[in-house]
């Protein structure tokens, strides 16, 4: 599957301004990071995104290359991992057809899993480079670096849908679900600027078989609003990491972008989690977030934040900042 | 009667279509830092107005959404234009200009659906998604019908330009604003160089 998307992608690089005369797009990103936790990391992102036609398939192939100095905290855990390999993240093709007010679509491949708020770019480096707690490989929850081999099919109405994916995990990072049958579903709907989505998942635990025994199930529901450059999302869950504990946890986020404030988003978030265990295993934290994203010129943007965590999180420091820039390139 | 129709539709067709206005097909290339540009916007202006063609309004000029970003990246327009902002994606999106240019914000709107905004002055708008940071695009407003915008090649055209003196425009992002004067004429080509 790698030396396929590897590939996929090599070619959609070589094509990007060739095939067939449709939009074929690639870009790079490179950041680059330090946290007050004294942790440095550098990443590479590269994607390449198109239309093939007549067909009108769409695909998407993501890559990341990654690494930090230090693997004791989850800074920088937004999007990839950190692993210092190459890394196939996404590689998937996509047909939507809008047959009237109806909205079907089809997705086949590699792809992030789709639970609640899960694009990449709701979660990399938009003023925020932690990933929520929730969504972090370590806290016995979900991950960011979740990945379903499979098909994922969405049928409904573009603002009444459901969504349905089956598959394998194909997870990177450190938190590797063992292989199985994955279930997600999900749920959306939309009124006026308010999205609402419920998504349940029916998985493999990440944990050693020796003590996580069962499935991993999780229902989260999650919100966003938004309206005049001001919006507000949260995500909400609960579940089982495997047989005999429990996970609940979740965040709520602000991000301000009004017009007098220039190249300047400003973010806000506040999360909880708590993974009921038997003693000494059990995790209980609060963290809050205070950042911003400055578009500093075109292609570069800077991110910093300032993060306090309360109790039991494996984090250097209870108080950190956090800085990030990120220069990106795309070429059609 | 038949007559009649042939000759009613070919007065028609005289006074709407382009190619009465006649002119040659300006031939040009952009290049910066010796390279290559792509993305650039050339813009003509015509001195005193002479030979200036009327607003033409295209069929349809749209600035697409799909996998979290905007095509093409730029877009040039005339002055009065209305551009559609489809939403291809399956996820939502909030498109909106703050910064210079059309100012506007077009709120959540999901897969199927269409906006519009029309730019009804002259300059670069920013134009951004608020749930995804890296989707941008600029789109060009330009006073005049003599525009392009330049390919993976540098080159461009411009049609139907009559000879004569020009002052010309190009801009690029992440680069100064240029402009000059140029006498024009069939076969001459329009280079465009950045430092």
């Amino acid at each position: 599957m790698k030396r396929i998307a590897i590939a996929l992608f090599v070619t959609s690089v070589l094509h990007a301004s060739v095939a067939y005369g449709q939009p074929v797009a690639v870009e790079l990103s490179q950041t680059g990071g330090y946290s007050t936790e004294q942790v440095a990391a550098v990443a590479t992102q590269l994607r390449a995104f198109g239309e093939l036609a007549p067909q009108r398939l769409r695909f998407n192939v993501e890559v990341a290359w990654a690494v930090r100095s230090a693997d004791d905290s989850d800074v920088f855990g937004a999007a990839y991992p950190y692993d210092g390999g190459l890394q196939v993240i996404e590689a998937y093709g996509e047909r939507t057809f809008l047959p009237g007010r109806a909205l079907f679509g089809i997705k086949a491949g590699r792809y992030r899993t789709p639970f609640g708020i899960s694009s990449a770019s709701d979660h990399a480096y938009n003023g925020f480079m932690r990933a929520p707690l929730i969504r972090y490989d370590g806290y016995y929850a979900l991950s960011n670096n979740f990945l379903e081999q499979g098909v994922d099919v969405i049928v409904g109405s573009p603002r009444l849908s459901f969504e349905a994916s089956v598959g394998v995990p194909g997870d990177v990072g450190h938190a590797k679900r063992r292989s199985g049958l994955d279930t997600v579903l999900r749920g959306q709907a939309a009124f006026g600027p308010i999205i609402v989505g419920v998504s349940h998942i029916d998985t493999r635990p990440y944990q050693p078989a020796t003590f996580a025994r069962g499935h991993a199930v999780f229902t989260g529901i999650d919100v966003r609003w938004m309206r005049d450059g001001v919006q507000a999302r949260g995500e909400w869950i609960a579940g089982r990491p495997f047989d005999g504990t429990t996970t609940t946890g979740g965040y709520a986020d602000l991000i301000v972008h009004r017009p007098g404030m220039g190249p300047v988003s400003a973010v806000l978030r506040a999360e909880q989690l708590s993974y009921e265990a038997p003693a000494p295993f059990a995790l209980t934290a609060q963290r809050y977030t205070a950042g911003a994203r400055i578009r500093v010129i075109d292609r570069l943007s800077a991110e910093i934040a300032l993060v306090h965590h309360t109790h039991q999180l494996p984090q250097r420091r209870p108080t950190a900042l956090d800085v990030g820039l990120t220069y990106s390139l795309r070429r059609d | 009667m038949r007559w009649l129709c042939f000759t009613v539709g070919a007065l028609l067709s005289v006074s709407t279509t382009p190619a009465a206005v006649g002119g040659f097909e300006l031939l040009g290339t952009v290049h910066a830092g010796g390279r290559p540009k792509a993305h650039a916007v050339v813009w003509l202006d015509v001195a005193n107005g002479a030979g200036l063609r009327p607003l033409r309004q295209p069929k349809k000029v749209v600035l697409d959404q799909r996998t979290s970003t905007f095509f093409p990246r730029v877009l040039a327009v005339q002055v009065g234009t209305t551009v559609d902002l489809p939403n291809n994606d399956r996820v939502f999106h909030n498109v909106f200009s703050f910064h210079d240019g059309k100012k506007f914000d077009l709120g959540l709107y999901p897969v199927g659906t269409v906006k519009q905004v029309t730019f009804d002055h002259p300059g670069l708008s920013r134009i951004f998604c608020n749930i995804h940071p890296n989707m941008a695009a600029y789109v060009m407003a330009v006073e005049t019908p003599y525009f392009s915008v330049s390919d993976a090649q540098g080159q461009f055209t411009i049609a139907s330009v009559l000879p004569g003196s020009y002052t010309y425009h190009a801009w690029r992002s992440g680069g100064a604003d240029l402009t000059g004067s140029v006498v024009l004429e069939a076969g001459k080509p329009l280079d465009i160089r950045w430092p």
